[in-house]
């Protein structure tokens, strides 16, 4: 599958042996199942090597601070930023402000209060909706916060061609004004998602028809980062085509609190507000905007890597004939597991935990998350386990065969 | 090299660079007492964050978060903590929790900080309306609250639950006077929720463990930020089932933070360090600048219990005048934006020392003796004037 790219971005699909894209769920229990992780009300088994390193797959939120970043907290300046007095904190929204081509930024606890601030200012009064992925975050992992925060409907749009949406099928979905309905106000795009890459030409197409018709643009992009550096697209590119952004500092950036948003000043004022409002008004903030600034420099150039070892590990694991649920563009691998009868609960999560490895999802899904402090060791040793699990599972398929067929003879 | 480009600035911030204790220094900060949220971390507070977990406290997985989160709790006599970003969001959650469907009511006194300065928070995150009652006495009082709350199930909006302060602009809610509201809250099956951000001034001030006041109430807000002295973050406490309920509504509200270990250590080494003593001592300090202050003719529009100084010029001396001079002469920052010129708000916490206290009084001395006046006979103006924010005191 390839796709056609702006002139200004390089191509992204690196060719892979063998690739299957099996969806024939509805894409929304897709994404579910990829993402149960152990969180609080599951039981998780305790890992069964505290010497060996930790490798948590389970997402790039997992990223840790590290003795450096504490000493950088520690330069920063400390003075209350809810009376906006912070220096640290206004240089860090300075600085992904003019990435992005933004006039301002506001830096907040979380990419679920940055995409649901943005999308609350433009939306100012109901009735007004949403339109989006169907498997956005802002839709499925923000708790309902576009309805409770903005009072707003939701349009979820099912792309057709599995990755992304396009100019006409949101334009398909849009809603007009009308007696009946809650008319579209905001569109809303993620890139990535689901570790896919969103293509400039399409955000372009879409800003086009936005602006056409009134509407306001919004991009959750948490993982922007990871989409510039495989698409070599320059975040200020991306800028153009949003009125807001969210880019997410706590994931493969690695910053241990924060996301930003960011938008015209008079916009960023109003969600200085809001976000009073949401109980994000933090005071000595400085720290963990130094920290997330450092994280954004040191950082950032070494998603190109990450995203090699994706690829690798992708490349490995299809080797071993596991199909591939979306293409591998950054630093995630969907994996599904069906066609060689392994179930991620039952037969890998409890072998990858026996080597102190953290995996997440369900029935036969999984997505497979790195990040700069995942090595190629690590990768290789996640590799070993399912090639172990596999030559068991194939064992134990075989050694059942020859029992039904001695049965029957 | 420092010292040159702080001389110039005029409204100063203090560097991080420079401990406060260095005497050379001194004179180039200003000293800021319009609030305890300015309390800055120090260096110990990064070095002990790196000793902290490291785990994602979406999945409240976090081992020094869930710590600092059941210490709080035990302190309070709770079961369990919710560590937030900030009091907004914990009085928010707390009060949120125990709203299930409207129509209904949430009863506060007028001042408090839940009706005024958190946005119209009750409104928004429950649809709650809010019966603001300006108290007969010092505090809420079971007499107030069975005179407003609302009990009309046709055109009413029925009170399910009832806010307190304490402390409430820097004074103590009597422990007798909790109590009869719990008993009587417990009778009317209203939930109580008690914002206390600085709960901890009023347990220091009364020696009255801080349990005894927090298990009276089903929900109970405590701030780390703000006289304890943590860069940031607030709890929640109240029963397992109710906090849990409270992390999916904080998740809701954006609160969902990853890596907050460092935080919560931070947090704990001010519960060990800066708690135990440095917050008697305060207290101590907000007395005697207050006699001090009082020997000179002003009064205070609310009784100097904790660390807090309502302070009315009541005419002697122009306040904006009195600020400028405490800027230029003590390097101490006070609001006085209050447009009847007389009554500012002044919070002292552990990192303002004797020697400021010493300097405001010996500049306020001087500035009454030289440029004093007759006090003024009409009575104050509403204290709302002397909140940081009121009137967007930004420079």
């Amino acid at each position: 599958m390839i796709m056609s790219m702006a002139i200004k971005s390089k191509p992204i699909l690196v060719k892979q042996a063998v690739c299957r894209y099996l969806s024939t769920s509805p894409v929304q229990r897709l994404y579910i199942q990829n993402n149960l992780h152990n969180d609080q009300t599951h039981t998780s088994q305790p890992a069964m090597d505290p010497n060996a390193k930790l490798y948590d797959f389970r997402s790039d939120t997992v990223t840790a601070p590290t003795d450096e970043m504490f000493e950088v907290m520690k330069k920063a300046t400390r003075n209350d930023s809810v009376f906006e007095e912070d220096d640290s904190v206004h240089e860090l929204e300075r600085h992904v402000a003019d990435l992005t081509g933004h006039e301002a930024g506001l830096f907040c606890a979380s990419g679920t209060m940055t995409n649901q601030l943005g999308l609350r200012v433009h939306l100012t009064q109901p009735p007004h909706s949403v339109v989006c992925d169907a498997r956005s975050h802002v839709h499925l992992w923000e708790a309902g916060g576009i309805a409770f925060h903005s009072r707003a409907s939701v349009s979820p749009v099912i792309p057709r061609n599995g990755v992304h949406v396009t100019a006409t099928e949101i334009e398909g979905n849009l809603i007009e004004p009308d007696l009946h309905t809650a008319p579209t106000r905001v569109v809303s795009l993620e890139n990535t998602l689901s570790g896919m890459v969103m293509p400039l030409q399409d955000m372009q197409e879409i800003a086009a028809l936005a602006r056409d018709r009134g509407l306001a643009m919004h991009l959750d992009g948490a993982r922007l980062w990871n989409a510039h550096v495989a698409s070599g697209v320059p975040l200020h590119e991306y800028g153009k085509c949003f009125d807001s952004m969210s880019l997410c500092l706590s994931k493969g950036v690695g910053a241990p609190i924060g996301s930003m948003l960011v938008g015209n000043r008079k916009f960023i004022d109003r969600a200085r507000h809001f976000r009073k409002l949401f109980g994000g008004g933090w005071r000595q903030a400085g720290s963990i905007a130094a920290a997330a600034k450092y994280c954004i420099d040191t950082v950032v150039p070494t998603m190109d890597a990450t995203h090699a070892l994706t690829r690798y590990l992708a490349d490995q694991l299809v080797s071993l004939d596991i199909d591939l649920q979306n293409p591998v563009h950054t630093n995630m691998v969907l994996i599904d597991t069906a066609r060689v009868g392994l179930n991620i609960q039952k037969d890998v999560a409890p072998a990858l935990l026996r080597k102190n490895i953290k995996i997440g999802g369900m029935g036969s899904k999984s997505r497979i998350v790195l990040h700069h402090q995942i090595d190629k060791e690590g990768v290789d040793l996640l590799l070993s386990v399912f090639r172990e699990v596999l030559a068991q599972h194939n064992t134990r398929k075989f050694q059942q065969e020859q029992e039904l067929a001695s049965a029957e003879a | 090299m420092f010292a040159t480009t702080l001389k110039h600035t005029c409204r100063l911030q203090r560097s991080s660079f420079v401990s406060l204790a260095t005497p050379s220094f001194k004179r180039y900060f200003t000293y800021d007492i319009t609030s305890d949220t300015t309390t800055q971390p120090t260096d110990v507070m990064f070095d002990r964050m790196k000793t902290a977990s490291k785990e994602d406290d979406v999945f409240g997985m976090d081992a020094s978060t869930n710590q600092l989160e059941n210490r709080v709790a035990q302190l309070l006599g709770h079961e369990a903590g919710l560590f937030c970003a900030s009091g907004g969001m914990t009085n928010q959650l707390g009060i949120r929790v125990s709203l299930h469907q409207p129509p209904h009511s949430v009863l506060v006194d007028a001042r408090s900080h839940v009706h005024l300065y958190e946005c119209g928070g009750i409104a928004y995150h429950a649809q709650a309306s809010v019966t603001a009652v300006t108290p007969k006495g010092q505090h809420l009082s079971v007499e107030d609250i069975k005179q407003h709350a609302i009990r009309d199930e046709l055109c009413g909006a029925m009170t399910r639950v009832v806010s307190v302060e304490n402390t409430l602009n820097g004074t103590i809610m009597p422990l007798p006077q909790l109590e009869a509201i719990r008993e009587y809250s417990l009778n009317q099956r209203y939930k109580l929720h008690m914002d206390g951000a600085r709960l901890w001034e009023a347990s220091v001030a009364t020696g009255i463990p801080l349990a005894d006041y927090s298990r009276l109430c089903d929900t109970v807000s405590v701030c780390l930020s703000k006289g304890v002295g943590a860069p940031i973050g607030s709890v929640l406490v109240s029963d397992k089932e109710t906090i849990r309920r409270a992390r999916h509504l904080r998740k809701l509200m954006g609160g969902g933070w990853r890596q907050s270990g460092g935080l919560a250590a931070a947090a704990e080494y001010c519960l060990d360090h800066v708690l135990p003593s440095r917050m008697k001592d305060t207290q101590a300090r907000t007395l005697r600048l207050w006699q001090g202050l009082q020997r000179l003719g002003m009064q205070s529009a609310l009784p100097v219990e904790t660390n807090m100084i309502f302070i009315d010029t009541c005419g002697r001396v122009s306040l904006r005048a009195w600020a400028q001079q405490l800027l230029d002469q003590a390097h101490v920052r006070i609001d006085a934006s209050d447009p009847d010129d007389r009554i500012a708000r002044l919070v002292l916490h552990y990192q303002i020392p004797d020697h400021v206290v010493d300097n405001i009084l010996d500049v306020t001395t001087t500035f009454v003796r030289d440029h004093g006046k007759e006090p003024s006979t009409f009575s104050p103006s509403n204290l709302q004037n002397a909140y940081p924010s009121a009137n967007n005191n930004k420079s």
